[in-house]
């Protein structure tokens, strides 16, 4: 029992300590966020502001167009989840429930595709968003948003849709219910947990994504939260304490979105590896 | 029927993704314009041009030795933190949910937070660091190289250690207590029990998600080009964010088409791989 004791207190000593490496840089975003300019310029620096300045998270709203960031971000990120679905839901019915040749290679090239990496596209991905004359507006971020978590998200329905028991459905079938009927009334209620899952995988992963805004969005009034941000760092100065006032009011939705999927995404991500 | 299930999503999949991907291997082939527009066929000119120069091959190297580093720590982190959280003790559920935290938040973000804490002169890292004694003489973190190159390390790893580390925990929740109680009962350690039965047990998960964490680790643009721009002069770059720059910043789509079908080709092998393994434990778990 004594070496339990002693188990336990090392477990302790090892969390803390790992844990205050893991947030140190969140004490930094809020310790910063509430700091004046005068003190966010002070050498050596304080870890808590002497004076805690409330108003950086006003006037954070007046001297930039944030406002106008969390609507392109909301815009782009809620249109996006929403053709996912749209797209994603037969298909992964398809999937999981129809018999067709090729099934099985298919579903394997849904895991591999979603591994692309959206850098390798980029190239001729931006001539295709400018032929389309889809350059600098949302639109082009809402569909390379949409079409970048696809692969995903069938993947992740599918393995819910797969679950449900056939029998349930054929019985609805052979009652006369319309495939169309069976799908709406009995096999989406059951799925509801995969389709929220896969709805706020998406919102997140769009409201999160720069690298496509960075190429597609040139004037400033379209910028998503993430590109927004990146240009408070300018080339002489930058404001931190309004860029961490801005990172922490961009952050929080996120945090807590995620913490409704985390473990969907695990499971979902290590495949049969992991069972509960 | 299934054809019309399928038509909607196969159409956008390979309009935005499969199309482009032919289009940059077509585009690596000849010579372009700074519009990224092509002007006439020069086989493996491109490629030529890139290994020629000395940079690409740092890079290569540089993207190697990134991801192999990023991922060994990612690993035995994760290892650590899912044994930990694995022993049950009070305050272990808010634990878990604080682990979580660099994954849930977003990386460019992360990122943006991150280089602001590296600033040597009003950043709280260095200051922290000096402060407590840790390390009394810190190096200035993004100007320099060497420097730089870790800082941004850091970040990755930073970024990736939640995920490894709730995999595992997951993995060790599935192992059977009977088996670490039977093995108690014959007198093993509690080094033989981790040795002889969790990581033989674990080994399958492991296997899927170094995978996963490699594809990750060798396509962390976000965190490379917001803290340092692959700067000090191409020194902290690797592959993704040289083709960015190559693109988008010295307009020479040619050549950036180049290096991103040698990256694809890398990054093929192991999400093909992935999948292998993803399928094959699905289908024997």
């Amino acid at each position: 029992m004594k070496g339990n004791k002693r188990l336990l207190i090392i477990v302790y000593i090892l969390t803390i300590v790992i844990l205050l490496v893991l947030l140190f840089p969140f004490f930094v975003m809020l310790s910063t966020s509430f700091k004046s300019v005068q003190e966010v310029y002070t050498s050596p620096p304080h870890w808590i502001p002497h004076k805690f300045a409330w108003r950086n998270f006003t006037y954070v709203w007046k001297r930039y167009p944030l406002a106008k960031y969390f609507i392109n971000s909301l815009i782009i990120a809620s249109f996006a989840t929403i053709l996912n679905i749209i797209v994603c839901i037969p298909a992964a019915y398809a999937v999981s429930r129809l018999r067709f040749r090729g099934r099985k290679s298919l579903l394997f090239s849904f895991l591999v595709v979603q591994m692309f990496s959206p850098v390798i596209v980029v190239i001729s991905l931006f001539q295709v968003v400018v032929k389309l004359g889809l350059h600098n507006r949302l639109s082009s971020l809402i569909l390379v948003n949409t079409v970048f978590t696809l692969a995903f998200s069938i993947w992740m329905l599918n393995g819910y849709f797969s679950g449900i028991s056939m029998e349930i459905e054929e019985a609805a079938l052979i009652d006369g219910c319309s495939r169309l009927r069976t799908i709406v009334h009995i096999i989406l209620p059951i799925a509801m947990p995969g389709i929220v899952t896969v709805i706020i995988y998406t919102f997140i992963w769009s409201w999160n994504e720069f690298m496509f805004a960075l190429t597609f969005i040139d004037s400033m009034a379209r910028r998503p939260l993430t590109l927004g941000l990146y240009h408070f760092v300018g080339r002489w100065e930058t404001q931190w304490h309004y860029l961490m006032t801005a990172a922490f009011m961009a952050v929080i939705p996120v945090i807590l979105l995620f913490t409704l999927i985390e473990k969907q995404l695990v499971k979902g991500l290590s495949g049969g590896a992991v069972k509960e | 029927m299934a054809c019309l299930f399928l038509l909607p999503a196969i159409a956008l999949l390979i309009a935005f993704m499969v199309y482009p991907i032919f289009a940059v291997f077509q585009i690596s082939l000849f010579k372009t314009d700074k519009l990224g527009r092509i002007i006439r066929f020069i086989g493996v000119g491109n490629f030529e041009i890139l290994f020629r120069r000395k940079v690409f091959w740092e890079v290569l190297l540089r993207s190697v030795i990134w991801t192999v580093l990023a991922v060994s720590v990612k690993t035995l982190m994760g290892l650590v933190i899912g044994l930990l959280l694995n022993v049950e003790f009070k305050g272990r559920k808010l634990a878990r949910s604080l682990v979580i935290l660099p994954w849930a938040s977003s990386i460019p973000i992360s990122a943006m937070l991150w280089q602001w804490t590296f600033n040597d002169e009003y950043g709280l890292l260095n200051y922290t660091l000096k402060a407590t004694g840790i390390w009394s003489n810190p190096p200035h973190w993004l100007g320099y190289p060497l420097p730089a190159f870790f800082a941004n390390l850091y970040v990755d790893i930073w970024i990736g250690i939640p995920f490894m580390a709730l995999v595992i925990l997951a993995g060790l929740q599935s192992i059977s207590p009977d088996l670490y109680e039977s093995a108690q009962i014959d007198g093993a350690t509690m080094w033989q029990r981790f040795y002889y039965i969790t990581l033989p047990l674990l080994k399958r998960v492991l296997l899927v998600v170094t995978l996963l964490s490699t594809l990750w680790t060798f396509n962390d643009f976000n965190v490379i080009y917001i803290m340092t721009k692959g700067g000090p002069a191409n020194t902290t770059d690797i592959l993704v964010t040289f083709i960015y720059k190559y693109a988008f910043t010295f307009l020479r789509f040619g050549p950036a088409a180049a290096i991103a079908v040698i990256t694809f080709a890398i990054l093929s092998v192991i999400s093909v791989l992935y999948a292998f393994f993803y399928f094959k434990a699905e289908a024997r778990g």
